[in-house]
């Protein structure tokens, strides 16, 4: 493997973690918080991307020059309503009866997969990004010199997603009841805290984020209707590997299912499939709480 | 202040809690007995943190069984659970500000450092990193700042060094002086004597009898039946 290649591969690897990070991130505070395994989260993911579409092309076509801008604002917010009304209706009046919500939200998520398919086809689809972000730019040692822009602006958001996300846990009110409830939820309750709001809150935070991923990656890669899958069984790994509810560790472990993926589609393209599900399977012999996740009692 | 009536908890076939009646005055109120009697499950079940089956509980005219904790909370009554349940992600300053009311409230932030300087020092420091002194300090200023009506405490002088125990009942008698209620459940029959007026006695999931704090810690053949300790041995 040349250093060009190494380096191409690698910053493939990245901006693929990236997108994983920003959707496993959402996944993994909802589970922190409520101990809700959300099936549906590649649901959310589609919900956002289609909620995207459903705005941009329309705009897009007449010139409007921040068709993608409101498509963003729109995958966002499509998603948050979304998970809002999942909470609120279904999965809060079932708290704490995990192998109940995680039927629930399988179920959902093949109702919400034939109804995105009744609306909006089955053709794969695709965002334009915003002038700023077309083209590619130069970029030292990677072959041809040059890399996509959007995919180095999808770091950017990621990057921007993890520091925001330390800043309203640490450094926040709302934050500091997270990690409470994320410890002791009965307890939190017992200090006069309205848990069931909270919940909501957080459910709504973490949807938004799938639907953020959801026109982020739509917009770096076409996306059809198998994404939810996809990337509900990608959050899946990528928690188990960097231990579920931390921060830090759906960082770490997006990075290194980013990694296995890219490099073991460029080493052994027959078998790259099995690279991430071989990592997810080391981890769980070796810690099975996951590399940053703490022990489950 | 608050009334108990009746009240039943079941886990299971098994009836933790057989018909529990109890009130609570103005004067603390402590409940003793062997493990395994229904302490705690009584405590959760004030609080809204375990199902009730049936009974009633009354705190200050309101009807508050089968609310959730975050209502019955909201109503006035604080917990100091058993094992001080600490938020273990969280420094002893932001467990204060989690649930402070602000500094005009009787029980500021600045005040509890003032009471309990140990935490000032450990303001840092997370909740399991903490000795089991200072966890039941922050535990006990984390239901103060809550500015209860009443405190229920379980077991607070469980795990600690002899000389924390005498400290404890200084505060618990403090706190008395304050006007805030207070339900103590304790098997150190000691601490239980020295700040209570009246201690029930607690067997296989009923009160089997209130007596004046004063004739249990006199009365050794009283605590042998109940309690099968005495005074000396804890």
């Amino acid at each position: 493997m040349t250093l060009e290649m190494f380096a191409t591969v690698a910053l493939n690897g990245l901006t693929v973690a990236a997108l994983y990070f920003i959707v496993a991130i959402g996944f993994s505070l909802i589970f922190g918080l409520m101990r809700t395994v959300n099936m549906a989260h590649g649901t959310l993911f589609l919900v956002g991307a289609y909620a995207g579409v459903a705005v941009f092309y329309p705009l897009y076509d007449q010139g409007f020059s921040y068709a993608w801008i409101v498509a963003l604002a729109a995958g966002i917010a499509g998603a948050a309503v979304f998970g809002v009304l999942l909470q609120v209706t279904l999965l809060g009046w079932m708290q704490g009866q995990e192998l109940r919500q995680t039927l629930v939200t399988i179920g959902i998520s093949i109702i919400a997969a034939d109804q995105l398919l009744a609306i909006f086809g089955g053709n794969s689809q695709q965002f334009f990004p915003p002038d700023a972000l077309f083209g590619s730019v130069s970029v030292p040692l990677v072959q041809t010199g040059h890399y996509s822009t959007f995919r180095l602006f999808q770091i950017a958001v990621a990057a921007a997603v993890g520091v925001g996300l330390w800043l309203i846990l640490h450094k926040t009110k709302l934050g500091i009841i997270v990690r409470a409830g994320v410890d002791d939820r009965a307890m939190l309750s017992a200090c006069g805290v309205n848990v069931a709001l909270v919940s909501v809150l957080v459910f709504a935070i973490g949807a938004a984020l799938a639907g953020l991923a959801g026109v982020v990656g739509g917009t770096a890669q076409p996306f059809g209707q198998e994404k939810d899958v996809q990337f509900l069984l990608t959050s899946l790994v990528v928690v188990i590997v960097g231990g579920m509810g931390s921060l830090p560790g759906t960082a770490l472990g997006a990075l290194l299912v980013g990694m296995a993926e890219q490099f073991g589609q460029s080493l052994f393209p027959t078998y790259s499939v099995m690279f991430t599900l071989l990592l997810m399977v080391i981890v769980l012999a070796i810690r099975p709480q996951g590399l940053l996740g703490k022990r489950l009692t | 202040m608050l009334s108990v009536r009746d009240l039943r908890v079941s886990f299971g076939h098994a009836e933790i809690l057989q018909g529990v009646s109890l009130d609570v005055g103005d004067e603390p109120f402590a409940v003793a007995g062997r493990n395994g009697m229904g302490k705690t499950t009584l405590c959760y079940a004030i609080m809204g943190m375990v199902p009730v089956q049936s009974g009633g509980v009354v705190f200050d005219g309101a009807s508050i069984e089968g609310k959730s904790p975050t209502r019955v909370s909201r109503s006035g009554i604080a917990i100091v659970p058993q094992g001080r349940r600490v938020f273990p992600s969280l420094t002893v300053d932001e467990h204060l500000r989690l649930v402070s009311r602000g500094k005009n409230a009787a029980w500021s932030i600045e005040r509890v450092y003032d009471t309990f300087p140990r935490l000032a020092e450990r303001k840092g420091n997370g909740g399991s990193q903490l000795s089991g002194g200072e966890q039941q300090m922050l535990a006990i200023s984390r239901a103060l700042l809550l500015n209860p009506k009443l405190i229920i405490m379980d077991e607070p002088s469980e795990g600690l060094a002899p000389v924390l125990v005498d400290h404890l009942i200084e505060v618990l008698k403090k706190l008395a002086n304050e006007k805030i209620g207070l339900l103590l459940v304790e098997q150190n029959l000691r601490v239980a004597t020295s700040v209570a007026s009246n201690v029930a006695i607690m067997l296989s999931g009923r009160i089997a009898a209130t007596v004046p704090a004063s004739q249990l810690s006199a009365d050794e053949a009283l605590q042998r039946r109940y309690l099968g300790v005495s005074t000396g041995s804890h």
